[in-house]
């Protein structure tokens, strides 16, 4: 395999497991909230700040991606 | 789902730890590839000679295959990356693989093994971190300024977690998801040879599986070892 193959290959892995970082980030955000919440019974707060950081996260991922394909 | 008739487990019953067999066959089919493994490579590797035979020149292509494709990703630094990612690649895709055999369970259809593969993973790639920029690593985690700390440090937490999941996940359910077709396909119209397009095709889901799972922690290993953004 020539060294052109190795590197699509390699952005074909990076690109298609974007998807499941994104939406694995929201959950993670979410879980940590809810968990957080039934330990010191504040419901709303706490699940709302963590699920907005895990929406943050897995949105920072595809802009991370964005700039790593325009150096290219 | 229970599956029909496993061979291994078959054996344990007979030895009276049928029990434990039937709840872990992931645990006893991990041994089983674990033995397979010794077999395939360790104990030729003891008898290593400078004319190779038929099963040195396999595991030699393979390794050095393997290692050629590392070091275009890595750069000349990452090379002795290759233990690591090597034995990972090499155990996922014989996890894999033994599930195509009637009788034999994939221990990668299993959460608990993926995740302890993701998880040696994840562990290793904070070492090199740590062992490359010492205790600056951390600025891997705190982003470009200063009061900006607070808002991306548990993002940057919340993305490596996310990373595990993503590793293990992504095995897990595509090997459930073979198991499962086969099973209800076999259950439907086993008499007609419907499952055998499908076990033809679980060859390349095996194979590219563990190639992603092999090509992504490469990149996470080459991340750690790159300068903070």
């Amino acid at each position: 395999m020539n060294k052109e193959k190795i590197h699509y290959l390699k952005d074909l892995a990076y690109y298609s497991s974007i998807g499941f970082q994104v939406s694995l980030s929201i959950v993670i955000g979410l879980g940590i909230g809810v968990w957080l919440d039934k330990k010191f019974s504040t419901t709303p707060w706490f699940t709302l700040i963590f699920l907005i950081l895990g929406i943050a996260a897995g949105f920072r991922n595809i802009g991370l991606a964005i700039k790593k394909s325009r150096k290219l | 789902m229970e599956h029909p008739y496993l061979f291994f487990v078959k054996l344990f019953e007979a030895i009276g730890l049928g029990h434990w067999a039937h709840s872990n066959p992931h645990v006893l089919y991990s041994w089983v590839v674990i033995i397979l493994l010794i077999i395939l490579f360790y104990i030729p590797a003891k008898a290593l000679s400078m004319i190779p035979t038929k099963g040195q020149n396999v595991s030699e292509i393979l390794i050095s295959g393997l290692e050629e494709f590392m070091v275009t990703i890595t750069g000349e630094e990452g090379r002795w990356l290759l233990p690591v990612a090597a034995t990972v690649f090499i155990y996922v895709l014989t996890c894999n693989l033994l599930g195509l055999i009637p009788g034999f369970f994939p221990p990668s259809a299993n959460l608990n093994t993926t995740l302890s593969c993701a998880l040696t993973v994840f562990v290793f790639t904070h070492v090199i971190g740590i062992k490359y920029h010492g205790a600056k690593y951390i600025k891997h985690f705190l982003g470009p300024v200063w009061w900006m700390i607070p808002i991306i440090l548990p993002i940057e937490i919340i993305g490596h977690f996310a990373r595990v999941l993503s590793l293990s996940f992504r095995l897990f359910g595509n090997m459930m998801g073979h198991e499962l077709v086969l099973g209800i396909l076999f259950f439907l119209a086993g008499a007609f040879f419907v499952p055998l397009p499908i076990m033809a095709l679980g060859i390349l889901v095996c194979v590219i599986q563990a190639f992603v799972f092999f090509m992504l922690s490469v990149m996470y290993f080459t991340g750690a070892m790159e300068h903070a953004h």
